[in-house]
């Protein structure tokens, strides 16, 4: 047996690889191409809830919206270090990792390219963006990669918090004032197409298709998309919103929804050009708190004197 | 003189109104300054100190909150209120701490002396004759230590190094050095503060300890001492302050007052 | 300096003691200009919500880390852990005793302090 096919030996025995085994360059690139997307995913996802920070319409808000913004840049951080181990043999590090942020060198998801314009919006992600996401990381719990997969597990239990954070904000709206409820459903009429993006288009790739084969991911988009559904869009309907797509139904022959299709080209649009609403501000912010911080990370290296 | 609760402390009107007024000030300097440091969030040098950042803007509200609470039980308005629908001129903050972040140097250097000056002071109500007030201070003390620690890790590394970072350093010493004299005003009631026990020290004293410190911290990290500071131009324990806070409050508030009766 | 070297900070494995009865057990790594800034980031970075007793950071490059075959153990090494053991319950059962667990000793033991501290209380 060649290198090669005792690690996929490996893999179809469901064992975990670890940064220090040897690894098809295929398998690394893939995973580094996925769980830099993530990271940098989890810093940029920072970014609209942070605008809302200073806002937040109690002391409680502000506190709990804090502590969420922070996990999202801690998320950031353990992800990073994963793509870290990986990127190392190829000469790479976190300089290089954030800088491939602005010099769209790596996507991050579509969700965070839009506008945060209300507190519902907030609350929103909070509650749909993270549900999305966390369904996305549960899906990927039993990933073949060793470091992902101990990572994931840990953001999984904080994103619970996040889930009762976003709810949380959701159900006072609801049951709040006439214009607090029609603020709730302009908010999702905003974020639906963005919801329906998030797991991407139906079709498998051919890298998703790799992915599949190597376990890193077990579920295609589609499937997850469904799942999704299942669990948010009873939810939705309980408090009261209207899910704006008329066409919107479960098909009970075919045990899944079915919706009306997003429109892939404006996604493609946002998420490969980076031509999303808030997509060029986000992005300088990175570069600037990247650039601007530089003076720091060299004077913190400089040996004390004496 | 002992004072077991906000009955008690109701009972004798003019104790009341001091233990009040100097609440507001704890409550006001915490929450200005955790605000300002919230804003940091996703914008630090690095993304393992933007985590450790936020968990002092955490902290700094929650003391706040504590604060809030305590005035409340007092017959103060509830917390919120508090916090987000009292005018520029019943704010008693030092006007250092409603400043606007500047650059990463600025709020290193603010936060390093706002610190020590708060763990003196702390130091100082843990022997508060107002007992729930005592007791708060020892736990929040123990909270404080962490961010006198990394800030002065970062302010001692960041002055060690020269170059442009020391630069940066003396010019936010510059830049705050007009304003420190604000810690140091305890308003109306400074003398009776310390006549009926609500802190231990005299302000006097305080600055004293608060010099110390600051000047051997100043010292080993290669920074100068300024020297005396002259009287602050706004008083912000008397509700004196800048155009930096009248815009951090509209900020703050604008969703709660969108519908100040409305739960959020 | 040049932006290269800029990009040498230390990578730090951190370790964190939940009581003092458990090991020191591996949560993850960061990167860290000094050790200093390393445990005070650890802090915030790992220990957000869980609390704690006692914190490592080691540098990477201190580390010496086994190989896949140094931990291998293919043959049978039952003769030193309980299970191999598990024809003790027949035997005694042939002198009508039953086999005695090590927690079964430890909750006697326990039992017994905990019935001299009510004593003591008393």
């Amino acid at each position: 047996m060649n290198q090669e096919e005792m690690f996929m030996k490996r893999i179809k025995q469901g064992e975990k690889i670890e940064a220090t085994d040897w690894m098809p360059d295929e398998y690394r690139q893939l995973l580094i191409k996925l769980i830099h997307m993530h990271a940098v995913s989890e810093i940029m996802g920072a970014y609209p809830e942070k605008e809302w920070v200073p806002k937040a319409p109690s002391l409680r808000r502000k506190l709990a919206i804090m502590a969420k913004v922070q996990d999202e840049m801690g998320h950031g951080q353990l992800l990073l270090r994963i793509v870290e181990d990986l990127v190392y043999p190829l000469g790479k590090k976190r300089e290089d990792l954030i800088e491939d942020i602005y010099y769209h060198r790596v996507k991050f998801h579509n969700v965070f390219h839009m506008e945060a314009r209300t507190w519902a919006d907030a609350g929103l992600i909070g509650w749909l963006v993270d549900g999305a996401a966390i369904i996305n990381q549960a899906a990927l719990l039993s990933t073949s990669y060793g470091p992902y997969a101990r990572v994931l597990k840990r953001i999984c239990a904080e994103e619970s918090f996040h889930m009762q954070h976003g709810e949380n904000i959701i159900l006072t709206l609801a049951m709040g004032t006439a214009k607090q409820k029609q603020m709730l459903q302009d908010s999702l009429n905003y974020w639906w197409e963005s919801l329906l993006f998030f797991f991407g288009p139906k079709e498998v790739t051919p890298a998703a298709e790799r992915m599949i084969h190597y376990r890193i991911r077990t579920l295609t988009n589609e499937q997850l998309r469904q799942k999704f559904f299942d669990k948010y869009i009873p939810r939705i309907h309980s408090i009261g919103l209207t899910i704006p797509d008329p066409h919107l139904k479960y098909d009970t022959e075919k045990k899944c929804w079915v919706y009306t299709e997003p429109d892939w080209k404006k996604f493609s649009e946002i998420v490969k050009k980076n031509n999303g609403p808030k997509s060029r501000e986000r992005i300088e912010l990175r570069r600037q708190a990247h650039e601007g911080g530089r003076w720091v990370r060299q004077a913190m290296l400089c040996k004390p004197v004496g | 003189m002992k004072v077991a609760n906000a009955k008690q402390a109701q009972e004798d009107q003019d104790y009341h109104r001091v233990l009040c007024e100097f609440l507001f000030q704890l409550a006001d300097d915490e929450l200005t300054l955790g605000h300002r440091d919230s804003e940091w969030l996703g914008l630090s040098p690095d993304i393992e100190g933007d985590v450790a950042f936020s968990s002092i803007a955490q902290d700094e509200v929650g003391h706040a909150v504590f604060y809030f609470d305590l005035l409340h039980e007092l017959g103060e308005k509830n917390p919120d209120q508090l916090a987000f629908a009292r005018p520029l001129t019943e704010r008693r903050n030092a006007t250092l701490l409603e400043r606007e972040n500047g650059d990463f140097a600025y709020s290193i250097v603010r936060h390093y002396l706002y610190d020590v000056f708060d763990s003196c002071r702390l130091e100082a109500i843990e022997q508060s004759s107002y007992q729930p007030l005592a007791q708060g201070a020892i736990k929040i003390r123990r909270e404080e230590y962490y961010h006198r620690l990394h800030m002065s890790a970062y302010l001692n590394r960041l002055g060690q190094a020269g170059g442009e970072a020391k630069k940066r350093l003396e010019k936010a010493i510059h830049d705050i050095w007009p304003e420190i004299g604000g810690l140091f005003c305890w308003g109306e009631y400074e003398n009776k503060l310390f006549e009926y026990g609500i802190i231990s020290i005299s302000v006097k004293e305080l600055q004293e300890r608060w010099i110390m410190q600051v000047k051997s911290t100043l010292l080993k990290a290669g920074l100068p001492w300024p020297g005396d500071w002259p009287k602050v131009k706004r008083d912000g324990r008397k509700g004196e302050h800048s155009p930096d806070l009248a815009k951090l409050l509209s900020t703050m508030s604008e969703v709660y007052q969108s519908d100040p009766s409305a739960r959020w | 300096m040049t932006k290269k070297e800029v990009a040498e900070y230390g990578v730090y494995e951190v370790f964190i003691q939940k009581s003092y009865t458990d090991p020191h057990i591996h949560v993850g790594s960061l990167v860290a200009p000094t050790s200093e800034l390393a445990m005070q980031w650890a802090r915030e970075n790992f220990l957000r919500r869980d609390s704690a007793v006692s914190l490592w950071v080691v540098q990477r490059e201190h580390i010496d880390q086994t190989s896949t075959d140094f931990l291998a153990r293919e043959l049978d090494r039952k003769y030193r852990e309980v299970r191999g053991y598990t024809e003790n319950g027949r035997l005694w059962r042939m002198f009508k005793e039953k086999t005695l667990t090590i927690e079964e000793i430890v909750a006697a033991v326990e039992e017994k302090n905990r019935n001299l501290k009510s004593k003591n209380k008393k």
